[in-house]
């Protein structure tokens, strides 16, 4: 099990997807306005944060999640993921 | 069996064969004849510029392809550089994109990804319904999700159009899905477009992955009684041309890529031909789905053709890399077809009998090792070959041989059949 946050995790699969300066992954940064990505990337992303944290995340619920922190949020309270 | 041209290549003069028993939970839905495959060998696709992302969007068969292509590239001598650090791509110094192109023949490439966003289509509502614990609850397997990149993923173009964004190459970029001629076709049509003019370069080859999660794909081959069915001793069961042969080893999955360069190309770059390509001839039989014509009417005026093609008579062929899938009809025609040809002096092989058949990439693989061939100026043995299915030259025990000119035969399901001529490059 890793002992990183989810935080941590949700980070390092941003930089992994979109290929952006550290410096600019923060909990406030929004995926399309400040880190450039588009619906490709979005979907990407998803995709990489269901294998990382084992579980399915809806079209709803991935529509929701603007910012690095709503990715944090949402893994943190969503039951099935595996955010420990 | 093995990944890289050099252990490859090394594999193939040793008689080292790939053979295995199928995946067992692939006997939970059918009981098949034949009980044995061709595995891949574990490799790691990071080295070759595919990364984790790309990898969750594309079919096995295209992350083969581009694990060959990437070896190519590198073989040639060529230097890569990043363009787009996001889309992971690059592009190859001193070419021209445009006058690049990229042909790829594959029998069914994207089926293991289309059958797994299949089972998750029609099985997840099931699962629902049956809740957990059912004692049919393991027979639905399926990935987590329907993947968003299906269509890009199984599409069969899906391993040309990798190679191109990868490598920025902007000429033609086609696809020939010629099932297990497939291969060669790419490579004959690469030849054509370079020797048309239309292009300098062309990166060529067949990429195929056959293993669909449950083992549909090899109940097709098995109950079309094509597969090896004497599988009591898996080291002696793949006995292309052998008088004993039961059938093909069916290969999990392979690739190889063969980069063309218009000589000029290659001389101005100071690039080393491993081989020549001097004729590609192709016919159709026009008689069965599933079996070769045993005429072989067509086959015999294809490799005609490419003989004169190439400005050869059939004297000149030192070599033959035949199809032998070592089924019964296939072998029995082809080396009717030899003799009658080219009589007993050219040596013959058979690498599916190491390798197994891969189908798309089997006559890619099979051009790579009669390149590899010529150049070393080496032939590898036909393993399992204890009673000849006919009086040819076939080739027994691996060694020296001089080959000036080399056939490589591939004949398909559908009727299709290509040749390829390759030669000694003359310096």
């Amino acid at each position: 099990m890793s002992t990183l946050t989810v935080a941590q995790r949700v980070d390092s699969i941003v930089k992994e997807v979109l290929r952006v300066d550290p410096a600019r992954i923060m909990p406030s940064s929004r995926f399309k306005e400040d880190l450039g990505a588009d619906s490709l990337d979005l979907v990407s992303l998803i995709m990489a944060l269901e294998e990382e944290f084992k579980g399915p995340i809806s079209d709803d619920e991935a529509a929701s999640l603007a910012t690095i922190g709503d990715v944090v949020n949402f893994i943190e309270k969503k039951a099935g993921l595996t955010a420990s | 069996m093995a990944i890289g041209t050099g252990p490859f290549w090394r594999a193939c003069l040793d008689g080292v064969a790939a053979v295995g028993p199928i995946p067992a939970h692939w006997l939970d839905y059918h009981r098949p004849s034949s009980t044995l495959w061709a595995p891949l060998p574990e490799f790691d696709y990071l080295q070759y510029n595919v990364n984790r992302i790309e990898r969750m969007q594309i079919d096995m068969a295209t992350v083969l392809g581009l694990c060959a292509c990437k070896q190519a590239i590198d073989n040639a001598g060529f230097f890569i550089r990043e363009k787009d650090n996001k889309k992971n791509t690059f592009s190859i110094d001193g070419l021209e994109a445009f006058r690049c192109g990229v042909f790829i023949g594959t029998g069914m490439a994207g089926i293991a990804s289309f059958t797994l966003n299949q089972a998750f289509h029609c099985f997840s509502p099931i699962k629902e319904r049956i809740g957990q614990g059912s004692a049919a609850e393991h027979l639905l397997r399926m990935p987590a999700r329907f993947n968003p990149f299906a269509v890009s993923q199984i599409m069969p173009n899906a391993t040309g159009a990798a190679i191109g964004i990868k490598y920025s190459l902007t000429g033609p970029n086609n696809t020939f899905a010629n099932a297990c001629a497939a291969g060669t076709i790419a490579i004959g049509n690469g030849f054509r477009a370079i020797r048309s003019g239309r292009c300098d370069l062309a990166i060529t080859g067949g990429a195929e992955y056959l293993a669909d999660e449950f083992g549909g794909v090899f109940r097709g081959f098995d109950l079309a009684k094509t597969l090896v069915r004497d599988c009591g001793i898996p080291e002696k069961a793949n006995r292309p041309f052998d008088k004993n042969r039961s059938g093909f080893l069916f290969a999990e999955g392979g690739a190889a890529m063969l980069i063309l360069e218009s000589k000029e190309h290659a001389d101005s770059r100071g690039a080393l031909p491993i081989a020549e390509i001097a004729a590609f001839a192709e016919s159709f039989d026009a008689y069965s789905m599933m079996a070769l014509d045993p005429e072989a009417g067509p086959i015999k005026a294809m490799i005609r053709d490419a003989l004169d093609e190439a400005g050869l008579v059939p004297a000149d062929i030192d070599y033959v890399n035949a199809h032998a899938t070592g089924t019964q009809i296939n072998d029995e025609v082809e080396a009717r077809v030899i003799d009658e040809i080219f009589g007993k002096k050219p040596s013959v092989n058979a690498t599916k009998s190491l390798v197994g058949h891969a189908i798309g990439a089997s006559g890619a693989i099979e051009s790579a090792v009669t390149a590899l061939s010529i150049r070393d100026q080496a032939v590898h043995a036909c393993k399992n070959l204890d009673t000849p299915v006919r009086d040819l030259n076939f080739v027994t025990s691996p060694g020296p041989l001089e080959i000036r000119a080399a056939l490589k035969n591939s004949f398909a399901f559908g009727g299709h059949n290509a040749a390829l001529v390759f030669v000694r490059p003359v310096n």
